[in-house]
């Protein structure tokens, strides 16, 4: 987590929708307490202090997060791994009790790549229920979520571009209208581990993810955890850091309307429509 | 709930095999563990679902009753969440109608409603026989903290006051093991603290969520603009002194371990609109405190328009300095190089962790030299593993069944609210003023 969240928005009333912007941020912020591995008692540091044979009682969202990043896992074959490879596997989650068990030692989960996507659908819902729905929203520009685009406007106007090389490297232009787009990358050298090989991540520079919120929703609907269509969009972005492009193409097959890009160093592109 | 992951039957067997021991094995509404709490909350807000949340991670405790007069949001939210956690309760807007129905069948009552209500609902809850947990600041006055420790001595009930950091490890080590027990600062002559927070518009909410206005009225409040903001009104809340400085000037009464003999201060509503934001949006106060071992000095501000720096309290002694804040991140004692003994033998004790190495110099040289190396500083070794608020809520649930002392009794939190009340008091007055030994007295 520890990312800066940002909400863009129109609204007749800009002293309302700041306000409401104020409560989604404060959402956001008690997502953070519960889901960072940077707070020491967070939800997620009581998880990652347990020694095998010992749990740890959650509060709901984390247990939703968790739901939904191990179905993520299954999902895209082990490539997205909130544990990299460090114990998800030896974590039990009973759900109706919010209880999550160790049976090993040494776990080691950071929520980054989905706990991020998890808020914005949470702030995306707060902004909703105050009928603010012209807006866009993001957590430190790699997880993205357009709602209805400016009043006169289309959507909401986003680019993908080479990493580090500045405006002039427009790789892609999204539409942003209810839709998500996720961004992982490795500006931040060997941030990415393969959870397969416990390596870092060099080969591919970066990969993105954008979708509907709806498709985003179906594919984690399985996970029993209402729709996070931004979480969804994140961890799959995670994922085709190292997924082969084979298989990425067949994924995107799977799920009209779902789009990704990797940079290896070229711009590969993949889309059913 | 529909689950995927484990089913609920084989995790019994699996722990069961394994002899662990689980806490929140049964929820259901009939049977009741020989040890569970039934408990009430009063004030389903942020800081009422911040205790829910506590609660939740408890063993054994069950929150059977929930009172909100805003019935069509913060109510609904918190009895969802509750439901959700498998609390089974009822709800209610009004507290006499709660603890009619309800108090034969509880324990203990949270109370988390705004200052201004905590002695009708603490009292009330005290004389239908039940303990209560009850948050800061006691009250908004002093008359009206001392009624509910008055009440609380005639129930012969448990009052716990809401000044968490008194059961937190951290806080607690620091008291017990560094000031009192290693006397690490050595005489200690000075302290400070700060909450600073950013600039922040009043709380509004969806014009469909609003109470009736006679809802409103009858609760003691003018609008739904004031209900939200009650903090910043005089006669509900004592504004950011109250609201933040409290937690940390009772670490000021609690580590000096004496009671302030005068204040001075100064402060106002500076940025803000004085019609919404009647209490002060900043305020700078200096405390004198007797000690048998002299004169300490403590300053503390807070300020609503810059988070520079964040929360933190500083005490100072001629031997070292100890930075401290609920906040993990920042929890550091600081040797005096010139004045205080070697800390190692503490360090070997376990009660400091060792400071990063001073380099040793080549075999040939006197010194390396290098990048300028910061004097020592020693980590704790100590970690809060919990939510803030859990530490707390477990010593009154152990207290009431008679396994721990209270950390923050009615005695204790009455001194505080004394001490906090009147800084208010001495910004307007304007001039130095002083604590009278009735002031204190119950």
């Amino acid at each position: 987590m520890a990312a800066q969240f940002e909400i863009r928005c129109t609204h007749p009333d800009a002293k309302y929708a700041r306000q409401a912007a104020d409560y989604a941020f404060r959402v956001a912020d008690q997502l953070e307490q519960k889901l960072s591995r940077f707070i020491e008692n967070s939800d997620i540091s009581r998880i990652n202090h347990l020694s095998a044979g010992e749990h740890a009682i959650v509060s709901y969202e984390t247990m939703q997060c968790l739901r939904l990043a191990r179905f993520m896992h299954a999902e895209t074959g082990g490539a997205f791994d909130v544990a990299t490879g460090k114990g998800l596997e030896s974590l039990d989650l009973v759900p109706g009790e919010f209880l999550v068990c160790a049976h090993a030692n040494g776990v080691h989960l950071d929520m980054g790549a989905i706990g991020k996507g998890y808020a914005v659908d949470r702030m995306a819902e707060v902004l909703e229920d105050w009928e603010v729905e012209q807006a866009l929203i993001s957590a430190g520009y790699s997880s993205v979520l357009s709602l209805e685009p400016p009043s006169g406007s289309e959507d909401w106007p986003l680019t993908i571009s080479m990493p580090g090389k500045g405006a002039n490297a427009t790789l892609a232009n999204v539409a942003g209208r209810q839709r998500a787009l996720g961004a992982s990358g490795i500006r931040k050298p060997d941030h990415i581990l393969d959870p397969r090989t416990g390596k870092p991540v060099r080969l591919r520079q970066a990969a993105w993810v954008s979708a509907p919120r709806r498709v985003l929703a179906d594919i984690g609907r399985p996970a029993e955890v209402g729709s996070s269509p931004a979480a969804v969009a994140d961890a799959l972005s995670t994922a085709f850091m190292i997924v082969p492009p084979v298989e990425i193409k067949k994924y995107c097959c799977r799920h009209p309307g779902l789009e990704a890009w990797i940079l290896q160093p070229h711009l590969i592109h993949f889309v059913n429509r | 709930m529909p689950t995927k992951t484990i089913d609920r039957r084989d995790f019994i067997k699996t722990t069961a095999a394994a002899g662990l021991a689980l806490g929140a094995g049964s929820r259901d509404a009939g049977a009741r563990a020989s040890n569970e709490l039934r408990v009430a909350l009063i004030g389903a807000g942020n800081q009422g679902l911040v205790l829910v949340e506590s609660c939740q991670k408890i063993p054994n405790i069950r929150i059977t009753a929930l009172c909100d007069i805003w019935a069509e949001y913060q109510q609904k939210y918190v009895s969802n969440r509750l439901s959700t956690y498998g609390h089974t309760h009822n709800t209610y807007i009004d507290y006499e109608e709660m603890l009619d129905n309800e108090k034969d069948r509880l324990d203990a009552v949270i109370v988390a409603t705004p200052d201004f209500w905590h002695a009708a609902h603490a009292i009330a809850c005290l004389k239908a026989g039940l303990h209560v947990y009850c948050e800061k600041e006691m009250a908004t006055n002093p008359e009206d903290a001392r009624r509910i420790v008055r009440a609380a001595r005639e129930s012969g009930k448990l009052l716990q006051v809401g000044h968490q950091r008194r059961s937190n490890p951290r806080y607690l080590f620091c008291y017990q093991k560094l000031l009192r027990e290693a006397m690490l600062l050595g005489r200690i002559t000075t302290a400070n603290g700060q909450w600073n927070r950013s600039r922040q518009d009043l709380r509004t909410m969806p014009a469909r969520y609003a109470m009736s206005p006679e809802t409103l009225e009858k609760y003691g409040y003018r609008s739904m603009q004031q209900f939200l903001n009650w903090r910043w009104y005089r006669g509900l809340g004592g504004g950011p002194i109250v609201d933040l400085g409290s937690h940390q000037i009772d670490i000021f009464n609690w580590f000096v371990g004496a009671r302030p003999s005068s204040i001075v201060a100064s402060g106002g509503t500076d940025y803000y609109n004085r019609e919404t934001h009647e209490w002060y949006d900043n305020v700078m106060a200096l405390f004198e405190y007797p000690t048998p071992g002299g004169t300490v000095r403590a300053f503390y501000q807070t300020l609503t328009t810059n988070n520079f720096g964040g929360y933190y309290e500083v005490f100072l002694g001629d031997q070292g300095s100890l930075e401290i804040s609920e906040s993990g991140a920042r929890a550091k004692v600081y040797r005096d190089i010139a004045n205080a003994p070697d800390w190692g033998s503490w360090v070997k004790q376990g009660l400091l962790l060792a400071p990063e190495e001073e380099p040793e110099p080549q075999p040939q040289a006197q010194l390396d030299v290098r990048e300028s190396v910061a004097p020592p500083s020693y980590a704790l070794p100590i970690q809060l593993l919990k939510p803030y608020h859990q530490p707390h809520l477990e010593n009154f649930f152990d207290a009431i069944r008679g396994k721990a002392k209270l950390t923050c009794p009615g005695e204790v939190g009455f001194e505080t609210a004394v001490t906090v009340l009147k800084v208010n008091e001495a910004v307007e007055a304007n001039r130095p003023v002083l604590f009278k030994p009735q002031d204190f007295e119950l």
